[in-house]
């Protein structure tokens, strides 16, 4: 048997049988009364002017943690890039060592979840706004520079050459050869990493650092759903302005001085958010003062020999690889599942809606939904992410069919093919290689993010690392966290692996 | 008298044997060159040799009486080239890839502004002109199109512009009539190779060296250079090349 490209996207779906199975054998039947209060909560949000003026500063908190987070992780992100790009020593005809050493130390920070960055800079800085903007740059500029020092590679170096060969200084063959094409990833990537930020922000707040997150978490919390769908909706709001907001800023600039415009215009713009982010900060807390490290006592090797000891390793890995493994096959598999019931154009706008409502709520969010009505297990944890991030693989995947040559698709369906076959041999197909490659990608990005459900959901790393930071075993975290950083480089280099071969077949 | 360019016992390494080897020749002022040989005789190699692209294993290159290695970058802009896969930056505009020839006369400011205004639209145009690009896209609309949307033809035109807007005194040409149809093929050589009447080319350079696949054009040239196998085997005026040297050459 060898499943050819349609057939292997559809595939990963399978990972929502066992899932439903368990979710469903673990239901119980207190849960339908909360799930069905929560689902009327959706159509009657709350109108509270008292809630609405709370919720209203929470949103503040958020796009400005998001906002600053998001420029400051950029513009460090885009130098730390080209700093990293061998490429760009040898056209200053300067040795390649330092941009190698460079690409290897990101790699940590790069690994390690925002949230637990989060996490461990509450520990030593106490609770700040400034904390979460921090949580959020520190990974966020390697994951920058990675992708821009990788684009900054694969791009033809003929054209430098030739700019070079003018007598041009390298600074500014650099600009007229290599910036037009890097314009429009900064303006693309960039604009994916502010939606990024916004979610990681909510997230954050979640996790008690403030702004929306925080009253989302504890409005469900106190079953209060009118409340809680207030605040989802209005991020809900803030995430579709993004998104439009983004998509006409990449689709202004037809001739190619307006392109670069766009592109310096964008690049003003962040720069100035850093500047605008911090400003909106200080102004909501007034009263924060500077940040104060906090003493930290770094474990000895007899604690760390004796935290590997305690620590269920096997158990722990386990839990984190199964957890990986179904979230990544329903984020890869649901998308294309949903969208073949039917092309009818409105069941495509509700499905556009469903990914935009599950791209808003944060996965331990929605855990904590499905532990009302559920036992905590490993599938509760797997159906959170896996729908989470299927709103970001749906999303990507209906936006590059409607791009889509619909070809192939007219021809199948007047010979004679349903309207179903002909969407998927006719159109699914060719999309399936980039779907597959960016599953490959996302898939790195859940593993990451299984620490997030398991701080929740009692499982795995997160839970191991949740309860060694309230205990404060500095032995058991650090251990933890190294572990959790080796774990995703490994499953980075095998989703680079695979999605090359995806993007070559 | 100081030769343009001068090349002894020059050897270019290549993965599968020299590209070059023992290549010697002298290039004087005025000379338009036709550089001749089969596909992978060391034409593309030679011109990157004199653009100082590519360096020699063995051997000297010099440019007017300087080690070409040594050379700054606002000397080594005095050799210009256009490129047989012409290198054009797609995303820019028609005006901005010709001002991307005057890079290496010009500061950072300027090439910022380069990217993000129409300057300079009259040195463009002008250059543009001489290429033998079509009026109607010198006008400042046509100016602003993205090459990415130009035909072959065009694009070899505004890459030729690009190379007259550098105003180099060696103008090298790595094939630049292929996939061009013989009229525009034609009307190409003549403003590559045209001459004033003080000795000089119309295009501004002190000397030109094309490398082509079509000897029966090389009557347009003085001097004709001719690679078999990475060895020099004809350096002669173009008057006295003859069939069975032509035949010799591209002999299997």
């Amino acid at each position: 048997m060898r499943p050819t490209a349609p057939a292997l996207v559809l595939l990963p779906a399978f990972a929502l049988l066992p899932v439903l199975i368990v979710v469903l054998n673990g239901a119980h039947g207190g849960g339908a009364e909360i799930l069905g209060s929560f689902v009327v909560g959706a159509v009657s949000p709350s109108m509270d002017p008292a809630l609405l003026k709370a919720l209203l500063i929470g949103l503040q908190v958020t796009i400005a943690t998001a906002l600053t987070g998001w420029s400051c992780s950029l513009v460090l992100g885009v130098l730390l890039g080209c700093l990293s790009s061998e490429r760009l020593w040898l056209t200053w005809s300067l040795p390649v060592w330092p941009a190698i050493v460079l690409r290897r130390l990101m790699a940590l920070p790069r690994s390690v979840h925002e949230l637990i960055w989060g996490l461990l800079l509450l520990q030593v800085l106490g609770l700040h706004p400034w904390v979460a903007v921090m949580a959020i740059s520190i990974p966020y500029s390697c994951l920058i520079a990675r992708v821009w020092r990788d684009q900054l590679q694969s791009l033809d170096p003929s054209r430098l050459q030739a700019m070079l060969q003018t007598g041009s200084s390298p600074m500014a063959a650099c600009m007229t050869a290599l910036s037009p094409a890097m314009g429009s990833v900064l303006v693309s990537y960039g604009g994916y990493r502010l939606e990024c930020a916004l979610r990681s922000a909510t997230l954050l707040g979640v996790f008690g650092l403030g702004g929306l997150g925080m009253d989302l978490e504890l409005s469900l919390k106190s079953l209060q759903f009118h409340e809680l769908w207030t605040g989802l909706w209005l991020l809900t709001l803030v995430t579709i302005a993004l998104e439009q907001g983004l998509r006409c800023w990449r689709s202004w600039g037809q001739q190619a001085q307006f392109g670069q415009r766009q592109v310096m215009g964008f690049a003003v713009a962040v720069v100035l958010s850093a500047g605008l982010g911090g400003v909106w900060l200080a102004h909501l807390f007034p009263d924060a003062g500077s940040l104060i490290w906090l003493p930290l006592q770094w474990p000895d090797f007899s604690s760390l020999r004796l935290a590997a000891e305690e620590l269920p390793w096997i158990s722990m890995l386990w839990d984190t690889l199964i957890l990986t493994v179904l979230a990544a096959g329903i984020a890869i598999g649901l998308p294309p599942l949903l969208l073949l019931l039917t092309p009818a154009p409105l069941w495509q706008r509700c499905i556009s809606g469903f990914w935009v409502l599950v791209r808003v709520i944060p996965p331990p969010l929605a855990v904590l939904l499905l532990l009302l009505s559920n036992q905590p297990t490993l599938a509760i944890g797997a159906l959170a992410l896996g729908l989470h991030n299927s709103g970001v693989m749906g999303r990507l995947l209906q936006e590059g069919l409607q791009q889509q040559d619909n070809s192939a698709q007219v021809a199948l369906t007047s010979s004679g093919a349903s309207s179903q076959m002909g969407w998927l041999y006719g159109l699914l197909s060719p999309r399936s290689p980039s779907h597959l490659a960016y599953g490959a990608y996302r898939s790195d990005v859940i593993l990451r993010e299984t620490v997030v459900v398991g701080l929740i959901g009692g499982s795995g790393l997160g839970w191991q690392l949740l309860e060694s930071l309230s205990s404060f075993h500095w032995a058991a975290v650090l251990l933890l966290i190294t572990t959790y950083a080796v774990l995703t480089l490994i499953g980075e280099w095998l989703s680079d692996q695979s999605r090359q071969h995806w993007l070559q077949s | 008298m100081t030769a343009l360019l001068e090349l002894d016992e020059v050897r270019v390494a290549g993965p599968h044997g020299d590209r070059l080897n023992a290549v010697s020749l002298r290039l004087q002022n005025g000379e338009r060159i036709a550089l001749l040989g089969r596909s992978g005789a060391g034409k593309s190699s030679l011109i990157g040799v004199f653009n100082g692209s590519l360096l020699p294993a063995a051997g000297h290159v010099r440019f007017q009486g300087e080690a070409l290695a040594s050379l700054s970058r606002r000397q080594r802009a005095r050799i210009g080239t256009l490129w047989q896969d012409l290198r054009l930056i797609e995303e820019l505009s028609i005006g901005q890839n010709v001002n991307a020839g005057a890079l290496g006369r010009r500061r950072l400011p300027w090439a910022l502004a380069n990217l993000l205004f129409r300057i300079d639209a009259e040195a463009s145009r002008s250059c543009l002109r001489q290429a033998g690009l079509e009026e109607s896209l010198l006008a400042d609309t046509g100016l602003d199109r993205p090459v990415g949307q130009l035909s072959g033809g065009q694009r070899q035109r505004v890459a030729l512009a690009r190379l007259f807007r550098q105003q180099p005194d060696l103008m090298l040409a790595d094939e630049p009539l292929a996939s061009l149809d013989p009229a525009i093929a034609a009307e190409v050589l003549e403003r590559l190779l045209t001459p004033e009447s003080d000795g000089t080319l119309r295009s501004g350079a002190q000397a030109v060296v094309v490398s082509l696949h079509r000897p029966e054009l090389i009557d347009r040239f003085d001097r004709v250079l001719g690679l078999r196998a990475g060895r020099l085997v004809i350096d002669t005026p173009a008057s006295t090349v003859s069939a069975n040297d032509l035949r010799d050459l591209y002999a299997p």
